[in-house]
């Protein structure tokens, strides 16, 4: 006869049958979306508040971003360099947690 | 060979055989009417609906037992639609508990209940929950167990044991949580999940109003009757099958009784909604030792109904009573004019049925029908519903084996007598008690149109319909598809992996750093990374250098480590308590709504 501690196991497995296994697709392009979405409203910010020196900190991004400005047109460029980096670093997130999860798995 | 042959002629030439025309018999033959197959339905009666079935006195209508219309199974409402249509009433639902000298809401609402039991009994049962969820029973053999571990002993003991036991005879600790867990569904992690995610407003509304034929339910089992006549087929009603010859693993013929004369037919294909047990009995040859024993240990429960016609306009205004107080023996009383106003031909009066449970050939199934009349009347009256004086007239109608017994041994008994009556290659049962399984009306027709399709070419295995799985089928289609369900359910709640989603998002922030870093310093000038050194503020030895830059990554992959193992151990968190909160609301529910299981 069953107990209900074991009832209730075999109900739960039912739905967590496993590790949550991430799209990593999906995680990528979600990252990079909001990354993307982030630089361009927080420089377009800037750009709307104005003043002597617009956005002289995040300026610093052209380092990296490479042709990057605190401006309009600026702001489009920062997007799709957003959304490049933040899709690359989301999709890293969910290849190595995959990665480790399925080998965690087999290991068991 | 032979024997083979002839039966693959009689497969072929005969007409299916369906024994029963109550839901089940009358869904199976309406199927394989429709499909052009010949079909002849015998009904031991003289009205179709079985233990569904609508009787009329005087033009006062009246049904056994109270039959709401509404399903889950798309299928079923389709059919309902096709057969009733616009002739439907929707009934708002009302129905009321009575217990210890007061009225009870049902579906049972908190602060009515609290309101009748008074703060002091309130608390009481209150701590006796919380004492169930902190130590419940280990084991769940008996319904005793199962309810107090959910609801708390004290409230099982004050609310639901007298009535379990009325219905049942038998007291609950002897009744098997197989037959709880059947019957009260919602109640696992995988349902409860569904209700949560796709929604229970179509549940609800079904809770609350249901439709409902003007003149009971019988006017749709007439319908029935009447399409598979216009189809075709040949329903005979006083038809008393008395005898099924067996050959081998394959039924040969029946003997019928009809207008007191026997008469056999052959038999091509059979479809047996008659109770298991009757059906091995009228085997012949004589069914094994084992197959008999079993059929002798399997029970049904049989209730009787007393209709009072009383002279008052207006009673109650529910459509049933549950009688929950111990000092009287009714279990349910129904008002049928709240069902429909045209079951009741005279405005002036109101009729009323007396549910009373028990065996049949008991001693109470054999009181006498005036006695039963006048100890319904009196207890109407004690019950302050009504004074007996008002009672015009009264009839009583016997109904057994309304009800399959889910006792200590059933289980064992049902698997002999699916065993057996598995293997004949022309036979199948369904329904009620064709199976043996507490189905409500549109599980038995189910099996039916099941059944029918088997008889077409499907290979359907009517014992593996599990009830709630086909009521999740209906969600998942509805939810877009078996394979969305079952992806969404498993992506939204699996558990995350702390270790590897704190590894993962280390890496990332740390070969992110190790990048900013190593990128300034590859550039060079005069002075490389003056707003990046800054960082040297949080992480004590960073420097924009190479070097630095593995210092860099150390840190950065710590604090993303970090980060992610709280983010996943949180999510966990709340999504073991969002999983804990909708499987305990769906206990609530269910206890709101106990009553209509039993």
């Amino acid at each position: 006869m069953e107990t209900r501690d074991e009832r209730g196991k075999e109900d739960a497995e039912k739905l967590l049958h496993g590790v949550l296994i991430l799209d990593a697709k999906v995680l990528g392009f979600t990252a990079g979306i909001l990354c993307g979405l982030s630089l361009f409203i927080a420089t377009n910010w800037l750009v709307v508040k104005g003043g002597e020196q617009v956005g002289r900190n995040l300026q610093l991004l052209s380092q990296y971003f490479i042709g990057y400005r605190v401006s309009f047109f600026g702001s489009i460029i920062g997007f799709f360099y957003g959304f490049a980096f933040g899709t690359l670093g989301g999709a890293l997130v969910g290849w190595i947690y995959n990665r480790i999860t399925l080998l965690r798995t087999k290991m068991k | 060979m032979a024997d083979r042959m002839s039966a693959f002629f009689r497969m072929n030439d005969e007409p299916v055989i369906i024994i029963g025309a109550g839901p089940a018999g009358l869904s199976a033959a309406y199927e394989l009417a429709q499909r052009g197959i010949s079909i002849r339905i015998l009904e031991r009666s003289d009205t179709v609906g079985g233990i569904a079935r609508t009787e009329r006195y005087r033009d006062y209508y009246f049904d056994i037992g109270g039959h709401r219309f509404f399903s889950k199974i798309e299928r079923i409402n389709r059919l309902w639609q096709e057969m009733m249509g616009d002739a439907f009433i929707k009934v708002p639902r009302l129905s009321r508990i009575y217990y210890n000298g007061k009225f009870f809401q049902y579906p049972l609402s908190i602060s009515n209940t609290v309101r009748n039991l008074g703060i002091s009994e309130s608390i009481l049962i209150l701590i006796s929950y919380l004492a169930s969820q902190l130590k419940p029973h280990p084991v769940e053999e008996t319904f005793e167990q199962w309810v107090s571990n959910r609801f708390g002993t004290r409230l099982y003991q004050t609310f639901f044991k007298t009535y379990t036991e009325k219905v049942w005879g038998i007291p609950c600790s002897t009744i098997r949580a197989d037959w709880a867990a059947q019957r009260i569904k919602g109640l696992s992690l995988l349902s409860a999940v569904t209700n949560a995610v796709f929604g229970t407003q179509k549940t609800k509304s079904l809770i609350n109003e249901f439709d409902y034929p003007p003149l009971g339910p019988g006017m749709m089992w007439q319908r029935f009757q009447e399409r598979i006549e216009a189809a075709g087929g040949d329903v005979r009603l006083n038809s008393d099958v008395v005898r099924i010859s067996f050959s081998g693993k394959s039924i040969q013929s029946i003997t019928v009784r009809q207008e007191g004369s026997l008469r056999e037919m052959p038999v091509g294909r059979l479809i047996s909604s008659i109770p298991l047990t009757r059906l091995a009995l009228l085997m012949e040859p004589a069914v094994p030792d084992c197959v008999r024993e079993a059929a002798e240990g399997l029970s049904y429960r049989a209730f009787l109904i007393v209709v009072l016609i009383i002279n008052r306009e207006h009673l109650f205004p529910d459509q049933w009573i549950y009688i929950h107080s111990p000092l009287v023996r009714v279990g349910r009383i129904q008002n049928f004019r709240n069902w429909s106003g045209a079951m009741v031909p005279d405005p002036g009066t109101t009729s009323i049925g007396m549910e009373y449970f028990c065996d049949e050939g008991d001693d109470f199934w054999r009181t006498p029908d005036e006695d039963l009349v006048a100890l319904a009347a009196r207890e109407l009256e004690a019950l302050g519903l009504a004074n007996s004086g008002d009672v015009v007239e009264g009839l009583v109608v016997r109904q057994p084996n309304a009800y399959p017994v889910y006792d200590q041994d059933y289980r064992k008994h049902l698997e002999v007598m699916r065993g057996f009556f598995g293997e004949f290659d022309n036979l199948q049962t369904i329904g009620r008690s064709g199976m043996h399984r507490y189905n409500n009306m549109d599980h038995s027709m189910l099996t039916g149109l099941l059944a029918a399709e088997n008889c077409a070419g499907a290979s359907h295995n009517l014992w593996e319909i599990n009830e709630e799985e086909e009521y999740l089928e209906e969600q998942k289609k509805e939810a877009g598809g078996a394979a969305v369900f079952d992806q969404i359910l498993g992506q939204t709640f699996s558990r995350m992996d702390k270790l590897a989603f704190a590894v993962a998002t280390g890496t990332a922030a740390g070969l992110a750093l190790f990048l900013a870093t190593a990128w300034l310093v590859v550039k060079g000038g005069t002075v490389v990374g003056p707003h990046l050194r800054l960082l040297a503020q949080y992480f004590p030895g960073y420097t924009v250098t190479f070097h630095g830059s593995f210092v860099a990554f150390s840190y950065s992959f710590f604090w993303g480590f970090l980060g992610g193992w709280l983010f996943a151990y949180l999510r966990n968190f709340f999504l073991a308590l969002y999983l804990y909160r909708i499987r305990k609301k769906a206990e609530i529910m269910t206890l709101r709504q106990f009553f209509d299981y039993l």
